[in-house]
């Protein structure tokens, strides 16, 4: 890719790789089981999993390339697996964090219900964020992506009596996925677009030298011309939106706490909103452009002040971390939106600190709620005198955090400042939003990092009992944590060179310039602003309290998102209890009308948006006999709607069928025409058997059903028509039938056993029972299910009524 | 079908030639089987043909007929277990699907994909003097039997209903 990252040629190994991401979830399946035999300890099972994941991830360090592990070779189908800087951030911070999140759940979650489903869930989902990163196609990436959403699903709604924990884990879902679903549709826009940039259409997106990211430029041009580009950029940033909790998606966050704190610490710092950034960083070097910057740049520095206001407004520890999330995220969208280089270095390195200090922090958060009992801020204060350990690692986690010197966050702050300044002093104009709007943010993000900092300064409320001090275990994760962070506070340098210049070199398009991360020496505007913002918080800090009521008061009513989202949940909720009665009545007519009406819908419409032309007509050169039959089929058909009776109606319908065994006999399709007539009497004396039962006279329609019947028979005999002449007009090159009529019959010279033909003079048969005998397998199978649906239903009804 | 004053209503006349129908049905839906490799017919029409067979028998005997006369059977069908006969229909449709599995399984066996046919020339043989055996016809067989334990099935469920 370029830079540094081109010197590292060492492809890395396949089996390793494979075995990295099947670990988590093998895992998953024997919690379950050896939870019986270890109790609680299961934890250190899982940890020791997540270990043995960042064992095998970190010792590919240094690799770059893909791996392809054959999975039906006959269909040229691959598991293909892609590492390179960016992804082996992502997941040595999933399975490092991993290690540490299981670790510190062996004593947190300690007494706590569902400990299997707990662990075997976090496995899942570990894994799966493993395959995020991991995944080089489009196809892959998208199914690990939800498969993210889907145990985060689980974990969020652990507490499973709790309505609250439903709420959220259903809230999380519904916008994560859909958001996915966007996704999707985007990256089927993208495979159709590198059909016509590239050799032939493909869902790799990177890793291959006939990959998307590869031929970026072709596929940015195709996609212009295809007037695609828009749509795809705006239906990625959908779903990344989405699952990193940007505005106005990120309403399902601060609801995620709901999840255990070791979830959330996992779900907030490492992994699934991870996943959304990730996905900004790995399409960046594909759409990049002036579109981009304005999207996500805008995107990302809204949802950084936005959700930083929401977060001094909070009143529970958690939700504050919850809101602060959402906020870095939005930093990271922003650096990955800036157009130029230092934007890059921006959503990387902020990556890796993010994730450091929020991981400590919501593990902090963790031992605050265990240890005094309460997550509300108002009632917690001074804990540095029972807690002297936890404070020194919230000290430095919250500063970094707060975006000081000379802690992690400070550094990545600083490049997006000179990143948006940049930008702004370039192309000028409305653009110089970019760096104000940085700023105010992170007076925000200051502000509430200091306030939470305060938990452990001042004096101890009197109304906060006795704080016991946390077993080793519980402070030893965030303990690490806080010193990983530290050592990226003093010295920037290293972290960038061990992986942060790697995984920025990833998010380049082009040639990645050496990264160097420093304290400023001189006064640059980046260095301006970052005073400006520390004078400015330290200034505001004061008035914290009237910020806090004046954002409450703000997010109330119309003005929170939660108002659109609920509302929109009980709109849809309100819509679907009144289609009930009109689709679900319970009669069979109903149920007809609505699946023959969708159906007949659906495909016209298809055939409309694709444009599909009839054929052209070409004078009737049918001969007499077919016109007499069909012609009486005709009559018989209109018969049917004018019988009587039942059993005129059925007698009449069989003409019709006769007649149309009749045309496949002039049709040359004998075959074809025993089996009707065979059908067609087994159906009249099926009918007549049940229709005993039935009364003799139709009961009086009313003339608007009769009416809307007709209109829909008609709509119906319309799409088949329309299907019919569709379906026979196309003409494909390779002609199937010649292939069948080459080997049905037996070969003139020819052994005693015959192989590779079907020997047979009815070719229908032979197709039938040997070359597509595969489907006709099938076809029995459901016949039998038919039968066996039959007895079970009608026996079952049978039981029902008698009990 | 089943009560016993609705059989007044079939005359002797329907009760005869059914008796003598009936085989003959049976007889060419044989014949469509066997020869269905070549000529037309095969095994699903013969099963439908089979099946239209058995619901004439229902039509104009009822069903108590087939399930205590015929067959040797006692007892009246009831709906809730299902009726007596049903056993063997549900065991022809299991049989024919077993068959059609195994023949497929057997070309595994002998080294080919799922579902090879092949087709065996026979020479020199008495009065026949050539036979060719398409391995197909078990396929067909068994796609026989499920057609006709399937249909028959929901034939004497829904008449007995």
């Amino acid at each position: 890719m370029g830079g540094s990252v081109a010197q590292t040629t060492a492809e890395p190994t396949a089996a390793v790789l494979v075995a990295a991401l099947g670990l988590p979830f093998l895992g998953a399946l024997v919690v379950p089981l050896l939870y019986r035999a270890l109790g609680e300890r299961v934890a250190y099972v899982a940890a020791a999993i997540a270990l043995a994941c960042f064992g095998l991830v970190a010792s590919q360090y240094g690799t770059q390339g893909t791996v392809t592990v054959p999975w039906i070779p006959e269909l040229d189908v691959a598991l293909v697996l892609y590492l390179d800087g960016l992804s082996l951030l992502i997941a040595l911070l999933a399975s490092g964090i991993g290690v540490l999140i299981f670790t510190y759940s062996g004593s947190y979650m300690h007494g706590e219900s569902g400990i299997a489903r707990y662990y075997a869930t976090l496995l899942a989902f570990m894994g799966s964020m493993l395959g995020v990163a991991l995944a080089s196609d489009l196809i892959s990436l998208f199914v690990f992506w939800e498969l993210t959403s889907i145990t985060s699903f689980g974990l969020i709604g652990h507490y499973r009596e709790e309505a609250s924990s439903l709420y959220a884990a259903r809230k999380s879902m519904l916008i994560t996925v859909s958001g996915g679903l966007f996704m999707l549709v985007g990256f089927l826009l993208l495979r159709y677009v590198s059909g016509e940039a590239l050799a032939s259409a493909t869902y790799t997106l990177v890793g291959t030298p006939d990959s998307m990211i590869a031929n970026a430029d072709a596929m940015r041009v195709a996609l212009q011309d295809a007037g695609l580009f828009l749509p795809v950029l705006g239906l990625i940033a959908i779903g990344a939106g989405a699952k990193s909790a940007q505005v106005p998606l990120h309403l399902w966050l601060p609801n995620a706490m709901e999840a255990p704190t070791p979830v959330s610490a996992f779900l907030h710092s490492a992994t699934m909103v991870k996943a959304g950034v990730y996905l900004v960083g790995r399409m960046r070097p594909l759409l990049v452009g002036e579109e981009w910057m304005l999207l996500f740049g805008t995107l990302g520095l809204l949802t950084m002040t936005v959700t930083a206001l929401l977060a001094i407004g909070a009143s529970d520890i958690k939700e504050l971390l919850a809101y602060s999330t959402a906020s870095h995220l939005g930093l990271i969208t922003a650096g990955f939106g800036f157009a130029n280089q230092l934007g890059a270095e921006t959503g990387v390195f902020h990556i890796l600190n993010h994730a450091l200090f929020k991981a400590t922090l919501f593990l902090v958060a963790g031992i605050v709620a265990h240890e005094a009992g309460t997550r509300a801020i108002d009632e917690l204060s001074g804990l540095r005198h029972d807690l002297p350990l936890v404070a020194v690692i919230t000290a430095i986690a919250a500063l970094g955090m707060a975006g000081l010197p000379p802690f992690n966050g400070f550094y990545s702050k600083e490049l997006l400042f000179e990143a948006a300044y940049e930008v702004a002093h370039t192309d000028g104009g409305l653009l110089w939003l970019f760096p104000i709007v940085a700023v105010v943010g992170s007076v925000f993000t200051f502000l509430y990092s200091i306030r939470f900092l305060w938990l452990f300064m001042g004096e101890k409320p009197a109304g906060l009992g006795e704080v016991h001090s946390p077993p080793a275990l519980l402070v030893a994760p965030p303990a690490i944590l806080a010193a990983l962070a530290a050592v990226v506070g003093i010295d920037p340098q290293l972290a960038v060179d061990t992986i942060v210049q790697s995984a920025f070199g990833s998010a380049v398009a082009g040639e990645a310039h050496t990264m160097s991360v420093h304290l400023p020496t001189e006064l640059k505007p980046a260095v301006l602003m970052s005073a400006i913002t520390i004078a400015v918080g330290i200034v505001a800090s004061p008035f914290y309290d009237r910020i806090r009521d004046a954002v409450r008061r703000a997010s109330r009513g119309p003005l929170s998102a939660n108002w659109y989202y609920d509302g929109a949940v009980d709109g849809l909720e309100r819509a679907s209890a009144l289609s009930l009665p009109r689709v679900q009545t319970g009669y069979f007519r109903t149920y007809a009308a609505w699946t023959l009406a969708a159906t007949s819908l659906l495909a016209l419409a298809g055939y409309l948006a694709a444009g599909v032309s009839l054929p052209a007509f070409t004078g009737l050169s049918v001969a007499l006999p077919v016109v007499i039959v069909l012609a009486v089929a005709v009559v018989g058909a209109a018969a049917v709607g004018i019988a009587p009776s039942h059993v005129a109606g059925v007698l009449t319908l069989s003409i019709l069928g006769f007649m149309i065994a009749l045309f496949y006999v002039l049709s040359n399709a004998p075959d074809l025409a025993l089996t009707q007539l065979a059908v067609e009497t087994l159906v009249l004396v099926l009918f007549l058997l049940v229709l005993d039962k039935l009364p003799a006279y139709y009961g009086d329609a009313p003339l608007s059903r009769t009416l809307r019947d007709g209109a829909l028979a008609a709509g119906v005999g319309v799409t088949v028509f329309v299907t019919v002449l569709v379906a026979t007009a196309a003409s494909p090159n390779d002609v199937i039938a010649e292939f069948l009529v080459e080997r049905a019959p037996v070969p003139k010279e020819h052994g005693p056993v015959l192989l590779d033909s079907g020997g047979g003079g009815n070719i229908v048969n032979v197709i039938l029972v040997d070359f597509r005998a595969f489907d006709t397998m099938g076809e029995i199978s459901v016949v039998a299910m038919a039968a066996l649906s039959v007895l079970t239903l009608i026996a079952m009804r049978g039981r029902g009524e008698s009990s | 079908m089943s009560t016993p004053d609705r059989d007044t209503d079939v005359t002797v006349i329907a009760k005869t030639v059914t008796r003598v129908v009936f085989p003959l049905i049976l007889l060419t839906a044989i014949a469509l089987l066997l020869r269905g490799h070549n000529l037309p017919g095969g095994g699903f029409i013969a099963g439908v043909l089979t099946a239209a067979a058995f619901a004439l028998l229902y039509v104009i005997f009822g069903l108590d007929f087939v399930g205590s006369d015929l067959l040797d059977r006692g007892g009246t069908p009831t709906v809730a277990a299902g009726p007596a006969i049903v056993a063997e229909y549900r065991l022809a449709f299991a049989a024919g699907l077993g068959l059609a599995v195994t023949g497929g399984i057997a070309a595994i066996a002998l080294g080919f994909p799922f579902l090879t046919q092949a087709v065996l020339f026979l020479y020199d043989l008495p009065i026949y003097h050539e036979l060719e055996l398409a391995s197909a016809f078990v396929f067909d067989l068994g796609v026989y039997l499920v057609v006709v334990g399937a249909l028959l099935t929901i034939l004497a469920v829904v008449g007995a209903e």
